[in-house]
């Protein structure tokens, strides 16, 4: 028996909206992507984190990645897989965002494509705006893992037999 | 849960990791052979760009800008204009025979006295113009379609199909190592010209201007540009 606090975060018509919300922002963010390569190799190249061999494959594979795990997530396919990856860009997401605002670089997220141009402090303050939202995207990719984590489908799967 | 169930659930999902992975790099390759140049990508580093450079030196202009009271060339759009330089204003008149010297459009000076690569502004790339150098587009090809510098090359450092760009402007331009090129881009702290003129100084060019302000300074200056594909 969970306490009524974890009973309720991990319920699941939370988790399928936190699965179908967290999809449908990585599918948006794919789409700009998946229409302009270019454009995405371009932002990865801004933020001066990755080696320049690595951009055009980067900007290539990453769109489709996110594309794929945000389909999942909402169709309920793979969920730990997708979730696991989704964590795992964010993750890469928020660290590329700190470590330039760290060090006062000022860049375009290229989270959604690309963006019109802004001033350095505008760009500052979208990056700090889309850390925020990084943060709150792991949030809901954390109940997605624990609602799905290995122990809570096997029970999912008895209370499914006993009925 | 037994640890060789944990065990083998854990080995599924990352088996599901990697087939998403899988699925995403050959997607991101199918897509990329399928689609047209403009959003080709290379896969290898043939045109990957080098890292930011740091500012660069900027030259102050060898003759004063237009004044108010001489008449600034009309901004003029020609449809479809071929890439050669079309025929260019008349440089601005000055009364007095120093004055008069000092504008005529001259070629920018060599680069040995300031490095391969320099920053230029409007009144020096007018100055280029006239004299004829070649301008190069740095710029994605849709933004060069939008609007380029009369003349210019669509030379988009980003876009896959930049090699054949370059080789198509060095057959009909034939530059030699110490001619003067400008390149531009969209002002501001657009890199994209910068990245254009490292490629071509591996390439052998040491003569390589940068138009500092880019196509929106040249458009703000009156300076004369076209619309369409290249």
């Amino acid at each position: 028996m969970k306490p009524p606090l974890q009973h309720w975060l991990l319920h699941p018509r939370i988790t399928l909206a936190c699965r179908i919300a967290l999809g449908l922002v990585f599918i948006g963010a794919a789409l700009p992507k998946l229409a302009d390569p270019p454009g995405f190799a371009k932002a990865i190249w801004a933020y001066e984190l990755f080696p320049s061999w690595s951009l055009n494959p980067l900007a290539l594979g990453l769109p489709w990645l996110e594309l794929f795990c945000g389909l999942a997530l909402c169709l309920g396919l793979w969920l730990r897989a997708a979730t696991t990856w989704v964590t795992a860009l964010l993750l890469a997401f928020c660290l590329a965002l700190a470590i330039n605002l760290v060090r006062h670089h000022p860049v375009d997220c290229g989270c959604f494509g690309t963006a019109a141009p802004k001033t350095e402090t505008e760009r500052l303050a979208d990056m700090r705006w889309s850390l925020l939202r990084d943060l709150g995207l792991l949030i809901l990719a954390a109940q997605i893992l624990l609602a799905s984590g290995p122990g809570e489908e096997l029970e999912a799967d008895g209370k499914a037999n006993r009925s | 849960m037994t640890p060789a169930l944990r065990v083998t659930t854990l080995r599924a999902t990352a088996l599901q990791c990697l087939v998403l992975a899988g699925l995403a790099v050959a997607a991101g390759l199918l897509a990329n052979t399928l689609a047209g140049p403009s959003r080709r990508l290379a896969w290898t580093g043939a045109i990957s760009p080098l890292p930011a450079m740091p500012p660069l030196p900027v030259l102050a202009p060898r003759s004063a800008p237009p004044t108010p009271s001489e008449p600034a060339p009309q901004p003029t759009a020609v449809q479809g204009a071929k890439a050669l330089p079309q025929p260019r204003p008349a440089p601005p008149v000055k009364t007095t025979p120093a004055a008069a010297k000092a504008a005529e459009p001259t070629a920018p000076p060599p680069p040995a006295a300031t490095g391969p690569i320099r920053e230029i502004s409007g009144p020096e790339a007018w100055l280029a113009f006239q004299g004829k150098a070649p301008f190069l587009d740095a710029r994605r090809s849709a933004e060069y379609t939008e609007g380029h510098i009369a003349g210019a090359w669509c030379t988009p450092v980003w876009e896959a199909d930049l090699e054949d760009r370059l080789i198509s402007f060095k057959a009909a331009r034939r530059p030699g190592p110490d001619d003067p090129i400008v390149i531009y881009c969209s002002g501001g702290d657009c890199h994209d010209s910068h990245l254009l003129a490292a490629k071509l100084l591996k390439e052998g060019y040491y003569h390589l201007l940068i138009y500092r302000d880019g196509y929106p300074g040249w458009v703000a200056q009156g300076h004369p540009f076209d619309k369409g594909r290249p």
